[in-house]
C-alpha cells in the first residue's frame, strides 16, 4: 500500500465516521440543552438536564427497561440453546429429510416477520399468551439465521477432534459442549450481539401483542413521543433517545474489541 | 334460635352483598392512539378511570396503542385474530377500510330511545361527514382537528402590515407573503411569507385549498375521486406558484414536523397547520401570534381532520351497549371539556362549548374558538375505500406537481386514472 492509498483510507474513513456520528452529536446537542437551542449552536447555550427528566416522566421507562432486558435475555438463552442444537444435527448427523428440512430452515430467512404477524397473533391467543413477555419472544426463539450460522460453523469444526473426543468417552451432549461450543465462540458474541439489539429496537410486534405496562418493552414508551399532531418536540425526543439506547452505546463501547474481532471471525459484516 | 339468628345474618349478607355488585361484572377492552403531547395518554386514563369508578361493575382496560398507523394495525391483527377490542379510537379516514374489512358495528343498532337519537344528533355536521356513510353511523368524533392559520403579530407589523388581520383571500395572503418575505444583503431569504407543510401527508392541507376553490374531493361513498377536476388543478397551480411565481413560500417538500419550529424562530411568517398545535404554538411562541381561519378563495373551507370511536365485532351485546354508555359518557359536554382543554382537540359538539369550563377556557384564549367557527365551513376529510392507497396516489401526484416533475394537470390527471381502476371494484 502506497502512502497516498494509506492517506486516502484515513480519510474515507474519518469522513464515514462522522458522518455516522453526526446524528448522535446532534441528539446529544439537543438533549442537553433547552429547545430553543435546537437549530441554533452557539458555544454558550445553557446545560440543562430537563429534557431527560421530562422524557423519563411521560412514561414508566423504569419497568420498561426490565421488560426489555428480560425479553432480550430470554430470547438470546433460547435462541442459543435451540439454534446449537439444530445446528449441531444438521451439521454432524445424517439423517431421512435433512436437506429438506435445512432448505426449509434458510427459507425462514426469506419471509419478512411482519408478514406472519396475524398468523403468530392467533396462535399466542391459541395458547392464551396475549399480554406476556412469552408472546413477545416466542416467535423469534426458533432463528432460521442462528441454526444456518452456527451449523456453517460447526462445519468447520475439524472431524478430529470430535473423534478424539468420543474416543476419550464423551458421550453427544459433552462433545458438542466441550467441542463444538467453546470453538464457535466468536459467533455465539456476534449473533447474540445482532440478536439483542435487534429485539432491543424492535416495536411493532411487542406493541400489538401487549396491552398492558407490566409487559412493554422501551420502544413502546418511546413512541409517547412521536405527537405528529401537535408539532414534535426535539429536544425530548432525543433525550429519550438516547436514554433508551444508552445501555446498548455502553455495552458496544465496553466490549467493541472483542465484538470487531468476532465479527472478522464469525464472518458477519 | 341460634341457627334462626345465623340465618337471618347470611340472608341479609346475602342482600348486602347482591346490592353492592351488579349481576356480572362488564370487561371492556378500549384501544387509543396518541398523537398530540401534554400527557394525552393520562388524560384518557384518569377519564376512565372517573367512568368505572362511578359505575361499579364495569372494567375498562385502556390500552395504549401507539400512533394512529400503530393503532390500526393492533386493532386489525387482534380482530383478525379473533380478539377484538370492544371500542377504539381509529382516524375517521379509516371508516371505510374498517367496513370493508367487515369489522366494525354501526352505532344505529344500539340507539333506541329519543334521547339516544338527540346524542347522535348533537355532534358538529362537519365531523360526522366523515363518520356516517350508506345511511348509517360508524364513528362518534372524539380527537378531531381542521387546520388554521397562525400568524406572526410581530413580522406583520414590521412590515407594514395589520397585526391583527390575517389574509382573507389567496391574493392577499399572496400579497401579503411578498410584504412579509425577507432576504439578506447576499439574496437569501430569511423569513418566508408563508408556510404550508407538503410532507407526509400533504393531502390534507391541500384540501383546504381545493374545499376553498369549492371541489370535494372524494363522493360521501367513498368510491369515486375527483382528482382530475379542473378547480383541483387550479388549486394545486395556486400553491405551486406560491414558491414559483410569487416566491412567498420555500420551494420543494416544507416538512410538517419542522413547521412550529420555524414559525417560533421567524423563518416563516405565517403557518398552516393543525389546531392540535395551539397549546404548543401557545406556550412556545416568543411572539405575539394569531390564529385565523383559512383564506377564502370561491368559499371559505378547510378538511376535518382526526380520530373517532368505533365499536367492534366479535363480543357481547351487553358488552357493546355498555360501550356505547362509556362513549356517550365520554362525548358528553364536561369530560369532553376537559379532553379539549388537555389536548387542543376541537370539542365536537356545540353543547360543550356551552359549559363553564370552556367558556371560560375561551374567553382566556380566542384563538380556541376559531377552529370551531370554522367548522360551519369545514367538509369531510378525504376517505375512501381502499384509503392508504388512494391517499398516497394523491400525495405522490401532489408531491411530483410541488418538486416540479410533473404540471399539475398531468399529475392529477393521472392521479385519476389510477384511483379509478382501484375503486372501480366497490362501485
Amino acid at each position: 500500500m502506497t502512502r497516498f492509498d494509506r492517506w486516502l483510507a484515513n480519510s474515507g474513513a474519518i469522513l464515514l465516521g462522522l458522518l455516522w456520528i453526526l446524528p448522535l452529536l446532534y441528539a446529544i446537542w439537543t438533549a442537553v440543552h433547552p429547545a430553543e437551542y435546537e437549530a441554533r449552536f452557539v458555544l454558550d447555550a445553557p446545560l440543562t438536564l430537563d429534557n431527560f427528566a421530562k422524557a423519563w416522566a411521560a412514561a414508566p421507562f423504569a419497568r420498561y427497561f426490565l421488560n426489555t432486558f428480560t425479553l432480550v435475555t430470554a430470547i438470546l438463552i433460547g435462541q442459543f440453546v435451540l439454534c446449537t442444537l439444530a445446528a449441531y444435527a444438521f451439521a454432524r448427523y445424517r439423517f431421512a429429510g435433512r436437506d429438506v428440512l435445512f432448505a426449509l430452515v434458510l427459507l425462514q430467512l426469506l419471509v419478512m416477520p411482519d408478514i406472519l404477524i396475524v398468523e403468530n397473533y392467533k396462535m399466542i391467543r391459541t395458547l392464551g399468551l396475549v399480554d406476556t413477555i412469552t408472546a413477545i419472544a416466542l416467535p423469534y426463539i426458533a432463528s432460521g439465521f442462528g441454526v444456518f450460522l452456527l451449523r456453517q460453523t460447526f462445519m468447520t469444526v475439524p472431524q478430529e477432534l470430535d473423534d478424539a473426543a468420543r474416543i476419550e468417552g464423551a458421550g453427544t451432549l459433552a462433545i458438542l459442549w466441550r467441542v463444538y461450543v467453546p470453538l464457535a465462540k466468536p459467533t455465539y458474541l456476534a449473533y447474540g450481539l445482532v440478536s439483542v439489539s435487534h429485539h432491543w429496537n424492535n416495536f411493532l410486534w411487542p406493541l400489538i401483542v401487549t396491552n398492558s405496562v407490566e409487559t412493554r418493552p422501551v420502544t413502546v414508551g418511546l413512541s409517547v413521543f412521536s405527537t405528529t399532531d401537535s408539532g414534535i418536540e426535539w429536544s425530548v425526543i432525543n433525550a429519550a433517545t438516547l436514554m433508551t439506547s444508552g445501555p446498548l452505546l455502553i455495552a458496544f463501547l465496553l466490549f467493541q474489541r472483542q465484538f470487531v474481532q468476532s465479527f472478522m471471525r464469525a464472518g458477519i459484516k | 334460635m341460634l341457627a334462626k339468628l345465623i340465618k337471618g345474618a347470611a340472608a341479609s349478607a346475602t342482600l348486602a352483598l347482591a346490592s353492592a355488585l351488579p349481576a356480572q361484572a362488564v370487561d371492556l377492552q378500549f384501544y387509543f392512539p396518541v398523537a398530540v403531547g401534554g400527557g394525552a395518554a393520562e388524560t384518557i386514563e384518569a377519564l376512565t378511570n372517573e367512568y368505572t369508578a362511578d359505575h361499579p361493575g364495569v372494567n375498562i382496560d385502556a390500552v395504549y396503542a401507539g400512533s394512529y398507523q400503530d393503532t390500526i394495525t393492533k386493532v386489525i391483527t387482534a380482530a383478525r385474530g379473533g380478539n377484538a377490542p370492544q371500542l377504539s379510537v381509529a382516524l375517521a379516514v379509516d371508516m371505510f377500510t374498517l367496513i370493508d374489512e367487515d369489522l366494525i358495528l354501526p352505532f344505529d343498532d344500539f340507539i333506541k330511545t329519543d334521547e339516544d337519537r338527540a346524542w347522535l344528533n348533537s355532534f358538529y355536521p362537519a365531523f360526522m361527514e366523515n363518520s356516517q356513510t350508506g345511511g348509517k353511523t360508524y364513528g362518534i368524533p372524539f380527537q378531531r382537528s381542521t387546520p388554521v392559520l397562525y400568524w406572526n403579530k410581530a413580522a406583520f407589523a414590521e412590515a407594514g402590515l395589520d397585526p391583527e388581520t390575517p389574509p382573507a383571500t389567496w391574493e392577499e395572503m399572496v400579497e401579503m407573503g411578498k410584504k412579509l418575505t425577507k432576504k439578506d444583503a447576499n439574496g437569501n431569504v430569511t423569513q418566508w411569507g408563508v408556510r404550508i407543510p407538503s410532507s407526509g401527508f400533504p393531502y390534507w392541507l391541500f384540501q383546504g385549498l381545493t374545499t376553498e376553490n369549492d371541489v370535494i374531493l372524494a363522493n360521501a361513498d367513498g368510491n369515486k375521486t375527483n382528482f382530475d377536476d379542473p378547480k383541483v388543478v387550479e388549486a394545486l397551480e395556486y400553491m405551486v406558484s406560491l414558491s414559483k411565481d410569487h416566491g412567498v413560500m420555500e420551494p420543494g417538500i416544507v416538512e410538517w414536523g419542522a413547521t412550529p419550529k420555524a414559525f417560533f424562530e421567524g423563518q416563516a411568517a405565517m403557518m398552516w397547520t393543525t389546531t392540535g398545535n395551539l397549546t404548543n404554538v401557545r406556550k412556545n411562541a416568543p411572539f405575539d401570534f394569531g390564529v385565523g381561519m383559512l383564506p377564502a378563495n370561491k368559499r371559505r373551507g378547510a378538511p376535518t381532520g382526526g380520530g373517532n370511536f368505533y365499536l367492534f365485532k366479535g363480543t357481547s351485546d351487553e358488552q357493546l351497549s355498555q360501550a356505547v354508555d362509556f362513549i356517550k359518557w365520554i362525548t358528553a359536554p364536561e369530560q369532553s371539556a376537559k379532553w379539549t382543554m388537555a389536548t387542543g382537540y376541537v370539542a365536537p359538539r356545540p353543547a360543550t362549548w356551552e359549559t363553564e369550563t370552556m367558556k371560560q377556557y375561551a374567553k382566556d384564549f380566542p384563538p380556541a374558538l376559531i377552529a370551531r367557527d370554522q367548522l360551519e365551513f369545514a367538509v369531510a376529510e378525504l376517505s375512501t375505500y381502499q384509503n392508504q392507497r388512494i391517499t398516497q396516489i394523491f400525495n405522490d401526484a401532489l408531491a411530483a406537481a410541488i418538486t416540479g416533475q410533473k404540471d399539475a394537470a398531468t399529475a392529477l390527471a393521472e392521479a385519476q386514472a389510477k384511483a379509478d381502476a382501484i375503486l372501480a371494484d366497490y362501485r
